[in-house]
């Protein structure tokens, strides 16, 4: 009797237990007060979370942050899958000061931002940030939960200026079918004009997305995000008709299923590939392999989309931080602190540090910036949102795009696969009721 | 084991006992609640929220949980995905089974005999068993990344399930090897007097007593199988082309992108279904042993 009492008690008690445990916040969405940011925090302890790839994008600003408060910041590395990682921690109420994070709208709903992060508002340095990039990411619902470090990721073309000139190219293409017949004039001539990583996936979806370019600039995603308009349209299907058309016609690298994100950077560097449609994360790669000097001689970098050079922009993890709520107002206030450092007296030092272009007109990119960056970054101010920055949520369109370069899915059915789980993941998230 | 223990309890009982009922108290029954307590916190209370949270909407996007009551089942059946899913699950599985079964009982075989050299043998051939599956599954991608053995849509499957098989078919051998020790001398001798030759002395006597050792073989291996992740994940993380995604690729995705409920649900679609296989299984192989 006595046991069944005690299992009983004990199932009633965690049956009890069963909401989101990270539902149990305290601060209110109140506008939010910014100490100065070198103000005394003697005996503070702040954790910021950070992928593999940007645990060292706040060493500097750590380190000047230290000094000048006597506040201890610990920097922790959460293993990869980043993302999968912090929103699993998350979700059963373990929570950093401060994390990494895509700061579109799609991740800020992913986390849960309304619940789980300050939001930023009137934040000290705004005023100072370039006016055209101030507001192209970081807000859901028109509340700023995320702060932008560093210049977001643009999706355009990479090509080998070498091989363009031994060819004979000497403008870059203006539209995207004027890349397509250059392409075709360099396979005649027996080069390889693109080089797409199948088996690494990831990078599949450029090719959909720059081609979508011009329709995002018409509102595509908020139509499909309203539900007025699907993957399955003929306006997204054409693309990806398109780009397996192109696969199929050789195009493309011959080893296309079974090549890598590494083998990528390998065939643009030494010549065996002409193009490559990527993102800011590929160049980093190749800043691995070559030094500056070499990647200005070799690499240049256009965006490309249907109707001329638009970009398409697709802040990542390592381009933006969030704060999060944590209940302790005294570190939700250093956390601000922090970052009003990172963007502030400390902004100049980081980007020399980290040899990256600037956000803010007052503060001069450093000499070192690679040429392609400088372009890349140029690029940001005309260019329009990927599916990441401006969907409510993210599908994975790449997996469905690597299984038809593998063989096993059609056009069609990569979209119909990619629309059916936009559904799931925006039903979840609360839109498309 | 089961015959000594039944051999014992009639002694131990009292003889004051009313028929019918065992009265063994030795320990008072409370000594009893810390291993129970474990069992419910660790094994029980996470299978009845494995339940509890599969007819819910959570999720990593809002705070609130609410009951959605069979939306997610309907939703994941209309979605091949499962399915496809499912079926890679099942296929690995088996193929796992017939694997580290035939190679456990080969090495047994061959090693039987107390050798030095087959001593040393044996203990080389149990370090993948204590070797950490990520560890393996990584070894072996760089080992077959330029090879195009983990690119093939049909066939990838078998090579992760044949390095599945790798890794545990020592465990397989250690128990083949205490099956065919258990055996008692006294019945081979009387095949061999019998006029039985080695072949058949082997196939027609050692093998069916060993029957004990293929349940546990076969279960473990079948059933362990379908639960399995790290190698999978290390080795190919579900390709080329989702074709060796099992369910729990499957599910850590969809756990990954926020959707909790759809995940839980889908462990418990594998839950069902391991103990759905579990029951005829291993009253297929005890109906073998029955003969003994």
């Amino acid at each position: 009797m006595k046991r069944w009492i005690a299992i009983g008690a004990a199932l009633t008690l965690g049956l009890a237990a069963c909401t989101d445990p990270s539902a149990s916040t305290t601060s209110g969405d109140t506008v939010a007060t910014w100490a100065d940011p070198t103000a005394e925090l003697d005996g503070v302890k702040l954790t910021i979370w950070a992928a593999q790839n940007s645990n060292t994008v706040p060493k500097k600003v750590v380190e000047g942050f230290q000094q000048a408060t006597g506040a201890t910041v610990e920097i922790v590395t959460v293993p990869d899958p980043y993302e999968q990682s912090v929103q699993t921690k998350v979700a059963t109420g373990d929570k950093p000061d401060l994390a990494f994070w895509q700061p579109t709208a799609s991740m800020l709903t992913a986390i849960n931002a309304k619940t789980n992060l300050q939001p930023l508002g009137e934040a000290p340095w705004l005023p100072s940030m370039d006016p055209a990039l101030r507001d192209i990411t970081g807000l859901l619902d028109g509340t700023r939960y995320a702060a932008l470090v560093t210049s977001p990721a643009v999706e355009g073309v990479y090509y080998n200026k070498e091989v363009f000139a031994a060819n004979g190219i000497t403008a870059t293409p203006k539209s995207f079918d004027e890349m397509i017949k250059l392409a075709r004039d360099l396979k005649a001539k027996g080069v390889t004009p693109f080089h797409e990583m199948g088996a690494d996936r990831w990078a599949t979806q450029w090719w959909v997305q720059v081609q979508l370019a011009d329709a995002a600039k018409a509102g595509l995603w908020d139509r499909i995000n309203t539900g007025q308009d699907k993957f399955t349209s003929p306006a997204v299907v054409d693309t990806i008709k398109r780009y397996d058309a192109l696969i199929k016609e050789g195009l493309f690298n011959s080893d296309i299923k079974t090549a890598k994100f590494e083998d990528q950077g390998t065939a643009l560097l030494d010549g065996k590939a002409a193009m490559v449609v990527q993102v800011n994360s590929f160049f980093g790669q190749l800043q691995a392999k070559a030094d500056t000097a070499t990647l200005d001689r070799k690499i240049g970098f256009f965006p490309i989309s249907p109707s001329g050079n638009v970009g398409t922009f697709i802040p990542d993890q390592s381009n933006a931080l969030v704060a999060f709520k944590t209940g302790d107002a005294k570190r939700e206030s250093a956390a601000r602190q922090l970052l009003a450092y990172w963007m502030g007296p400390g902004y100049s030092d980081f980007v020399t540090d980290r040899n990256t272009v600037s956000l803010q007109t007052a503060v001069a990119s450093p000499a070192g910036v690679p040429k392609a960056l400088q372009d890349v970054h140029a690029s940001l101010p005309t260019s329009v949102g990927s599916m990441q920055a401006l969907a409510v949520a993210n599908p994975d369109l790449y997996i469905n795009l690597a299984d038809m370069i593998a063989g096993t899915m059609t056009p069609d059915q990569v979209a119909t696969a990619t629309q059916d789980q936009f559904v799931q993941l925006a039903k979840a998230a609360g839109y498309l009721k | 084991m089961t015959t000594a223990v039944e051999t014992l309890a009639p002694a131990r009982a009292l003889p004051s006992a009313r028929p019918g009922t065992i009265r063994r108290r030795t320990h008072p029954l409370w000594f009893l609640l810390p291993a129970y307590g474990l069992l419910l916190v660790f094994f029980f209370l996470p299978t009845v929220f494995n339940f509890v949270y599969a007819f819910t909407d959570w999720s990593g996007f809002k705070a609130e949980i609410n009951p959605v009551g069979v939306e997610n089942f309907t939703q994941l059946t209309s979605d091949g995905t499962l399915f496809r899913s499912l079926r890679i699950t099942v296929v690995y599985a088996v193929l796992v089974a017939i694997f580290q079964n035939v190679f456990g009982f080969g090495l047994a075989v061959l090693l039987e005999r107390d050798t030095t050299v087959n001593r040393i043998a044996r203990t080389f051939f149990l370090i993948p068993v204590l070797m950490s599956a990520l560890a393996v599954g990584y070894i072996f991608q760089a080992l077959l990344k330029s090879s195009g053995l983990l690119a093939d849509t049909t066939w990838t499957i078998v090579v992760v399930a044949l390095i599945h098989a790798w890794k545990w078919m020592g465990l397989s051998m250690l128990i083949y090897l205490a099956g065919l020790k258990s055996i008692p001398l006294e019945v081979t001798e009387a095949a061999h007097i019998d006029g039985a030759s080695r072949w058949r002395t082997f196939w027609r006597i050692r093998v069916p007593l060993l029957a004990p050792a293929v349940t546990f073989n076969v279960a473990t291996a079948l059933l362990g199988s379908m639960n399995g992740f790290d190698i999978v994940q290390a080795t190919t993380g579900g390709g080329p082309a989702r074709t060796t995604e099992i369910l729990n690729i499957f599910i850590y995705r969809t756990f990954g992108q926020g959707l909790f409920a759809q995940a839980t649900t889908m462990s418990l679609v594998l839950f069902l279904l391991v103990a759905l296989m579990a029951f005829p299984v291993v009253y297929v192989l005890r109906k073998r042993e029955e003969v003994l």
